[in-house]
């Protein structure tokens, strides 16, 4: 019993992560390698099942998809897309963030407020998209008949014509479905800050509006960073709205990267190779502006703090050990 | 308290569930839709009347010694071997049908057919109009057996039927074998308002009516000349450009995809000044297909917050009658709605709509036991004339009992036979307008890229009809965007 | 006094905005379920000619005649329910139990591999879902393995989004002292981890069974591919079967199943849903 004090912890470490790994293994990394070397091979119809790797180019695949003006086109669209919801999302979610979480004023019912707009988010994407098709439907539908109405438009506005419009429209869906999901986010990362902070800025004599930006979204940081990356890899990931709203209107300003690779697979040409080929790109890609973001938003405090543990729990193992 | 609030849903949930399970229950008003999907016309089988009824889950019929696996994305071609047993329980105490159904929202049900295939898991199947060729002529040919391999004597029985020609072009693989073949014939004609075609060209009558729009002369200078008309009254020819394109996709003289290159048939080319005309000269209501607007056409009403006038006629087969104008005409018997206002004649170029097929697989024919009963299933459902074959339950709508609906069948003999009086079309007989338009139909022309580039096509149509482009920019964004898409280039 | 009535007449102008502000929030959030109840009382041909409407001519009559169609296909819904349960349940569990456990060995052990183990869980994160899934499928056909339900449950063992969160909340709220002082008092790690830590991520653990449970429930790609036998069907597979059904789409009936499908959703948010009104602390260790 004695000896479990000098237990080196460390391997404990080890153990609880195996579960993760093993299940990562199985389910993960095959899928993984396997799409990483059929970029590398020739695999395209339907019956193919033999790969033969491109020694001779290695990378006429990857060349193919970067060449490609769909592709171009879909990796703009999907930006674009991403940073006209993301923005307004942010946005709207820190302003709800800042409402509901003023220690000053409370707002009445707020419960209810946050359990509702987290909502949208428990429908399919599926049955969204049916609503939106209907609701923003044309030549007739709810919006249609309002502007027809109002007098805004004499026609009605056909919103699956112009590229900006289909774009416009998907963004709002994705917006729609997520700010509330970020506001949860945030607010917790709100909670998680010692109140001893705000007492302080209290007694400094800080108004609301210098408190939220000098204090609050500071010690916010890391939840803003966990938000944003992942809002980023979901967002570069694009499916369900756009296929489901988008596919073949608007000159294909609502086609995304994830559309142009499921195609790719599925449309009819089963050019497995190149859709591989696209995902590896659109991975590097991710992973790089995951690291933009990480480096822009690093903690620098934290990572000082990291180092001074560590000295720390070397010094404490050595007294251990004595 | 909320707690308490929430079990008892729960609870009441299941309880409503369990209780209503063994209900037997008869579904009525058949209505072809998908709502999810911005263009579901493209993948349309042409429907029939099924009533499922069943107080227990099946997953098999039958109860024989030999397991045939038949693979379907709707319960159509299983509830026909189903009828089958009932009608011939010998062929129950030989065979057992498992049956896999698999829907095909969200493209699921080829990954999984094909993976099935792959694994030799699979005896017969079922294909659709939009994806068939894929097996029949593309990637997926291979796995199919010949019907003559089967033990068919298909050439004679084709004959002796009189099968409709595109069904059996389309089920034709490349090595001239026969490995596919439907039950259905879906033909186009031109279903028209009779009350409109009184009022514009003086007579609702077909022959008159025909001859104004040009029915069957293979051109459209004569049907122009009509919307004109119909535009002087106010009525648009029309609801959407949709209803027109399946007419030009398939009356044209050769598909997308020659020797390897994409082609546009000049017959599509000029679908782009077709279209652009619809919407400038207002005759169409610039509708989509399966939309409320579109549907709005079918009830002759106005769209929701407008004053325009209904469209004229619809483009399609027999089924577009049942199961899509019927039900949305806004009335159940003559004088509601539209019930009754409506008739059909030769559309001014030859087309189909839709259709499922019916296929065996190369490991079904190379396993003895199993061929058999593949050969003698895939002979009642496809090519027997008979009085006791399925097509002629099918067209005399008595496969599920006396007073079914009725349906064009691909048996030209079958058809001869068949009455197809309907009071929706104040008592006219349909069958010999949808005959005429099987003989036109060709299944020639199509590939397994069809529903893939026919998006591509009408996406840049839209662009340049509603002044976004110029044809030359839109052929070359299509022409970009097929060969990035499928690698075809032009 | 005039200055702090004019300071009352703008917290007034502000809580005027907040609240018309929140109040159009909050109708858009109810439309689509609102729209999705009423419509499942409407019939097909009132829908087709006007999807998005809050009246029904005969609602009674027609949720009858919808529910007889749903129950009428060749499926069950209690299996269906039943199922979707299981898998949802089940997937659930895994993911919170193993991502809590993965977590917590990121943040409570010093290890060597841990930097690297934690960028690869990251790195996992971002990779586009698509295409792995191919692979995942193909996979799951050369064993054998379709058909059964474990396939959907098990690879929840793994769900790095989860751990990320999971290690941000032990962060901002877990004292190590609390650890050190079960340890003293002879308990071994993995029961310190079972008894003492674990009941203490439950805020985290409840936000994070919503987000896993309405992911796992309303799932039908990965599902509609993998099960091909009915009697292992999902609630969504059977509504897509409403849906995909071509010639007999009845939107009634579609409308109630999408309305079955997500009450079930509802009931388990309202459950959990107070810990989304208070709120998890979240947040790098700053105390």
């Amino acid at each position: 019993m004695r000896n479990k004090k000098l237990v080196d912890y460390g391997k404990f470490g080890y153990i609880f992560s195996i579960p993760f790994i093993l299940a990562f293994l199985v389910f993960s990394l095959y899928p993984i390698l396997y799409t990483f070397i059929i970029g590398f091979t020739d695999l395209k119809g339907l019956t193919a099942t033999e790969i033969h790797i491109l020694w001779n180019e290695p990378f006429k695949n990857f060349v193919t998809v970067l060449k490609a003006n769909l592709f171009k086109k879909a990796f703009t669209n999907t930006v674009v897309i991403w940073i006209l919801n993301f923005i307004p999302q942010m946005g709207l979610a820190l302003l709800l963030t800042a409402w509901f979480t003023d220690r000053r004023s409370k707002v009445k019912g707020q419960g209810i407020f946050k359990i509702l707009f987290y909502m949208p988010n428990i429908i399919t994407a599926a049955t969204v998209a049916i609503l939106f098709t209907q609701i923003f439907g044309y030549p007739s539908g709810p919006v249609n008949t309002t502007l027809i109405k109002w007098g805004l438009s004499a026609k009605g506005v056909d919103f699956l014509l112009t590229p900006g419009r289909v774009k416009g429209v998907v963004a709002f869906i994705q917006f729609w479905q997520w700010y509330g999901y970020t506001m949860v986010m945030l607010i917790s990362g709100v909670i998680g800050i010692n109140p001893e902070i705000f007492e302080a800025a209290d007694l400094d004599g800080a108004n609301r509006v210098q408190t939220f930006f000098l204090i609050t979204l500071p010690c916010i940081r890391t939840i803003m960073l966990y938000v944003l990356v992942t809002s980023l890899i979901g967002g570069l990931n694009m499916f369900d709205i756009p296929a489901l709203y988008a596919q073949d209107h608007g000159d294909s300003g609502g086609y995304t990267v994830n559309m142009y690779i499921k195609d790719q697979a599925f449309a009819g040409a089963y050019r497995y190779n190149i859709a591989a080929a696209a995902s590896v790109i659109m991975f590097i890609i991710i992973v790089l502006l995951s690291l933009v973001l990480f480096y822009i938003m690093r903690d620098k405090d934290e990572a000082k703090l990291k180092k001074l543990k560590k000295q720390q729990l070397k010094l404490a193992k050595s007294k251990k050990a004595y | 308290m909320k707690k308490v609030i929430a079990s008892l849903l729960s609870v009441a949930m299941i309880a409503a569930m369990a209780g209503c399970k063994t209900q037997t229950t008869q579904s009525s008003g058949a209505v072809e839709t998908k709502p999810g999907e911005t263009k579901p016309a493209e993948t349309t089988a042409a429907p029939a009347e099924t009533t499922t009824s069943e107080t227990t889950i099946k997953e098999s019929y039958g109860e024989g010694p030999v397991h045939i696996n038949m693979w379907s994305f709707t319960n159509e071609v299983p509830n026909m071997a189903k009828k089958y047993i009932s009608l011939n329980p010998d062929f129950g105490k030989k065979y057992t049908i498992d049956v896999t159904i698999i829907a095909t929202t969200n493209q699921t049900y080829q990954p999984a057919l094909d993976a099935a295939l792959k694994n030799g898991e699979v005896d017969m199947y079922a294909a659709e109009a939009a994806f068939v060729l894929k097996y029949t002529k593309g990637d997926g040919a291979d796995f199919a057996a010949a019907y003559k391999d089967l033990g068919i004597d298909v050439d004679k029985a084709i004959k002796d039927a009189q099968i409709a020609q595109y069904t059996v072009d389309i089920g034709t693989r490349g090595d001239g074998n026969l490995v596919a073949l439907g039950y259905q014939a879906t033909g186009g004609a031109m279903i028209y308002r009779a009350s409109i075609a009184k009022e514009v060209f003086g007579s609702d009558d077909a022959a008159v009516v025909e001859k104004e729009v040009g029915g069957g002369s293979g051109n459209y200078d004569t049907f122009w000349k009509a919307a004109e008309k119909l535009k002087a009254k106010g009525y648009p020819i029309i609801s959407g450009d949709g209803d027109l394109w399946h007419m030009v996709e398939n009356s044209s003289s050769s598909g997308w995809i020659v020797d390897g290159k994409l082609n546009i048939a000049p017959e599509r080319q000029a679908f782009f000044d077709y279209s652009k005309q619809l919407v400038d000269k207002g005759w169409c209501n610039e509708t989509t297909d399966w939309q409320p607007s579109w549907f709005a056409d079918m009830k002759g009403v106005s769209q929701e917050g407008k004053d325009n006038k209904p469209a004229f006629c619809f483009f399609g087969p027999a089924w577009l009658i049942n199961y899509t104008l019927a039900p949305n005409c806004g009335g159940e018997k003559a004088g509601e709605g539209t019930y009754g206002d409506w008739r059909v004649c030769k559309a001014p170029a030859g087309f189909f709509w839709g259709g499922t097929w019916v296929l065996a697989s190369k490991s079904a024919a190379e396993n003895a036991d199993k061929k058999a009963g593949v050969a003698e299933l895939i002979n009642w459902i496809t090519l027997d004339a008979s009085d006791k074959g399925l097509q002629y339950m099918w067209a005399n709508g008595t496969f599920n009992g006396e007073g079914g609906t009725k349906d064009c069948v691909a048996s030209g003999k079958v058809m001869e036979t068949a009455d197809g009086k309907l009071d929706f079309l104040g008592g006219q007989n349909m069958f010999p307008a949808f005959i005429a338009a099987n003989a036109n139909a060709t299944g020639k022309n199509m590939t397994q890229f069809d529903e893939a580039i026919n998006g591509l096509f009408r996406e840049q149509v839209n662009q340049y009809a509603h002044g976004q482009k110029s044809v030359e920019d839109a052929i070359k964004t299509f022409k970009s965007n097929v060969a990035d898409k499928l690698g075809v280039e032009s | 006094m005039a200055k702090t009535q004019s300071l009352h007449k703008e917290s007034v102008g502000l809580k005027v905005v907040i609240y018309i502000v929140c109040i159009i929030l909050s109708i858009l959030s109810l439309m689509p379920f609102v729209i999705m109840f009423v419509n499942s009382t409407r019939s097909t041909y009132e829908i087709q000619q006007s999807a998005i409407s809050l009246y029904s001519a005969h609602p009674i009559q027609n949720l009858m005649k919808n529910w007889k169609v749903f129950n009428g296909k060749s499926f069950d819904p209690a299996t269906g329910f039943v199922n979707s349960l299981i898998v949802s349940t089940c997937t659930t569990c895994l993911a919170v139990y193993f991502s809590c456990l993965t977590s917590y060995a990121l943040y409570a052990y010093e290890w060597k591999l841990r930097d690297a183990f934690f960028g690869l869980i990251v790195g996992v994160m971002m990779i586009p879902g698509t295409i792995t899934m191919i692979g995942f499928y193909q996979a799951a056909y050369k064993v054998g393995m379709t058909n059964k339900l474990s396939l959907l449950i098990l690879p929840a063992i793994a769900s790095p989004n989860m751990v990320f969160f999971m290690r941000q909340y032990l962060q901002a709220s877990l004292s190590m002292e609390i650890v050190d002082s079960a340890r003293i008092d002879g308990a071994g790690e993995f029961m310190t981890f079972n008894r003492i830590v674990f009941p203490l991520m439950k805020p985290a653990i409840a936000t994070q069974c919503i987000f896993t449970f309405v992911g796992s429930w309303n799932n039908l790609f990965v599902p509609s591919i993998l099960l091909t036998k009915r009697n292992k069907y999902t609630l969504p597979i059977e509504v897509s079967l409403l849906n995909g059904d071509i010639y007999k789409t009845e939107y009634g009936s579609i409308y109630l199943g999408l309305s079955l499908t997500v009450l079930p959703l509802l009931i388990v948010y309202a459950i959990l849903s107070r810990y989304i009104v208070e709120g998890v602390a979240l947040g790098g260790v700053k105390s």
